[in-house]
């Protein structure tokens, strides 16, 4: 009998070798830092201490620039809150000037604000689902994505006039209705986006590579995840369940059939699943939306909030003094303020509103679902590895234009 | 459902609440800032009101709130009327701020307001209540220059810490252009360390919106 081989201990051999807090700054412009944000590490060997993100770098001052145009030019910088999701934005904010002026939106408007808005929330999942394979190495994941999401930012060029920078929903209305063929157009590449997401499906989900860097990393409890203010897939995550279409629904969701998913974990691997199982409910709604949309006005014709058809403008006197009006002054908001809040992509998205009477909004204030997620961030990386803060970080998916307003 | 909170917040608290109101189903009540914390702690933990949620933290600044705009919307100055500020009266109190609460149980909400006379902008922070507001209340310090008493780590949240003044008062002029913060000195890990914290680190703050060295003429 030979005597058994000594027994190594691995971490034995690390107690020798020498090791200090070194401090590591992520960012602002590195290239897994999504958008621009800076992040402080503190590092111990491989394992995070300290985290201190700094964000700011990408302040275009929204609230001041709002406070400064008339209740439609903020429209536009709406778009550029999450760039990945345009629409839903547009309609959160324009929702929440039709509930200080208290009119409502035409029924087809409803319908196609569903539509665009679940198209842009698939558009935004698979843009967080792609970066999560990217920086996990999975290449394939990410070029599957945005094929997909290429094929959908298409058709949202068709019906709005552009990619991202949209603009589209207006007063009580929405700017453009569906292009002659547009529909079809969308039921047919629709499969094709579901195919590639089932790709992804297969690539991922039981990959073994991806759960071994994804499960248990990042875990965070529903309870504290309210704390933090956590609300969307992250907070769905935890298995906490709140979704604004459910809870509060707006628009015509009540009308609509679809499954809230719920993850139970709370960790990286469960915030991924649940945008995957997110794309598939969106895509039920699109489907729905397209099946449901009645015929008629895609925006009212009340001229003190919407500009005339130009037949009216170039034919009447009315129509010219009504444009004229809107172009030059704009609409004039009752006084008062609201808080309204809709379903963005990744959470709550609200927007606290006052108006003065005037034609400019007095005050607003967005709440972008990223900035309470993105303070957690400390928390949800301490303890873990370097190499774990980038899944982490992607898996939240902040978008720098929301945040930093 | 909403109405009722409001007179459950009355009941418990009837020298704290001094006004209420509902405006487009948004039910809104205001009260004294010494009893924030405890109005604020109530609605956190109580099984009747159960807001769990932070959603917001606003402020609003009412300086200009009754001025009359000339010419209209697209054709009004950008600016605060110079002759408001010198004439008018002052509106006092100046400020509010403005909690948006939210239950997820009992699906209600409720925005409670504090409002702050402008030669006093303290409150008490909440940040022993929820860890959200940790980030909420260094914005409106950010932006409004209220000091939360009790915060942690009160500094800028948006703005470059250089910055002078509070840019969503209404008297801080849109076109107003602040001198260029001079580029710091990063320690670099090649040329050894430098005077900044931490010893050694990778100059990555180059880009910050305040630490460009860029002529301050080429933008006017």
């Amino acid at each position: 009998m030979t005597e058994p081989a000594p027994q190594h201990d691995p971490l034995a051999l690390e107690e020798d070798l020498p090791s200090a807090p070194m401090t590591i700054n992520l960012g602002p412009s590195h290239p897994a830092m999504h958008g621009t944000v800076r992040l402080v590490v503190t590092v111990d060997g491989e394992t995070i201490t300290e985290a201190i993100p700094e964000i700011g770098f990408l302040h275009r001052g929204f609230s001041k620039s709002s406070e400064n145009s008339t209740w439609h030019q903020v429209l536009p910088y709406t778009d550029r809150l999450n760039y990945v999701s345009p629409i839903l934005n547009n309609t959160a904010y324009i929702m929440g000037v039709e509930k200080l002026i208290g009119i409502k939106c035409t029924e087809r408007a409803e319908y196609l604000r569903v539509v665009g808005g679940e198209i842009s929330r698939i558009c935004d999942h698979l843009t967080c689902i792609g970066a999560i394979g990217l920086e996990l190495g999975a290449y394939t994941v990410f070029l599957y994505a945005i094929e997909a999401r290429e094929l959908l930012w298409d058709r949202i060029a068709e019906l709005t006039g552009a990619r991202v920078t949209v603009s589209w929903t207006r007063i009580s209305g929405v700017a453009s209705d569906m292009p002659a063929g547009w529909e079809q157009h969308l039921r047919d590449c629709l499969p094709r986006v579901i195919e590639l997401t089932n790709e992804i499906d297969t690539l991922l989900t039981n990959n073994r590579i991806f759960i071994d860097r994804t499960r248990g990393i990042g875990v965070i409890s529903g309870e504290e995840a309210i704390d933090w203010g956590f609300t969307g897939p992250c907070l769905r995550a935890t298995g906490v369940n709140y979704d604004v279409r459910k809870a509060h629904p707006y628009s015509v969701y009540d009308r609509m059939d679809f499954e809230i998913p719920l993850g139970s974990r709370g960790d990286t691997y469960d915030r991924y699943i649940l945008r995957l199982a997110e794309i598939r409910q969106s895509h039920r709604i699109v489907i729905q939306a397209l099946d449901q949309m009645p015929p008629g006005p895609i925006v009212t014709d009340d001229w003190r909030y919407a500009l005339p058809p130009k037949k009216d403008v170039f034919g009447s006197i009315e129509g010219v003094m009504a444009h004229f009006k809107l172009i030059m002054e704009g609409i004039k908001v009752p006084p008062g303020e609201v808080y309204v809040y809709t379903e963005g992509a990744n959470g709550e998205l609200g927007f606290h509103i006052v108006s003065n009477g005037q034609g400019k909004p007095y005050a607003i204030q967005v709440r972008g679902p990223g900035l309470p997620i993105l303070s957690a961030l400390p928390r949800l990386i301490k303890g873990h590895a370097v190499a774990d803060l980038i899944p982490i970080f992607d898996s939240i998916n902040m978008i720098g234009g929301e945040v930093e307003q | 459902m909403s109405q009722a909170l409001v007179e459950l917040v009355r009941e418990k608290f009837p020298e704290a609440v001094t006004s209420w109101h509902s405006h487009r189903g948004d039910e809104v009540i205001t009260v004294r800032r010494e009893n924030l914390v405890e109005v604020i702690r109530f609605l956190r933990n109580d099984p009747q009101t159960d807001m769990k949620l932070l959603r917001q933290i606003a402020g609003v600044d009412l300086l200009t709130f009754k001025s009359e705009m000339t010419g209209g919307g697209a054709l009004a100055s950008i600016e605060v009327p110079e002759y408001d500020l010198r004439k008018k009266p002052h509106v006092e109190p100046r400020y509010y701020v403005a909690y948006n609460l939210y239950s997820l149980t009992k699906h209600h909400a409720l925005r409670v307001r504090v409002d702050l006379r402008s030669d006093d902008v303290k409150l008490p922070s909440i940040t022993s209540l929820y860890r959200t507001a940790d980030w909420w209340e260094r914005y409106v310090y950010d932006m409004f220059g209220f000091e939360f008493t009790g915060h942690p780590n009160l500094t800028r949240l948006l703005m470059y810490p250089e910055f002078q003044g509070h840019p969503l008062r209404k008297d801080y002029p849109v076109r107003k252009r602040q001198p260029l913060v001079p580029e710091l000195d990063f320690p670099d890990l090649i040329r050894g360390p430098g005077p900044g914290p931490g010893g050694a680190g990778v100059p990555m703050s180059q880009t910050h919106v305040g630490r460009h060295n860029v002529d301050p003429d080429a933008y006017d």
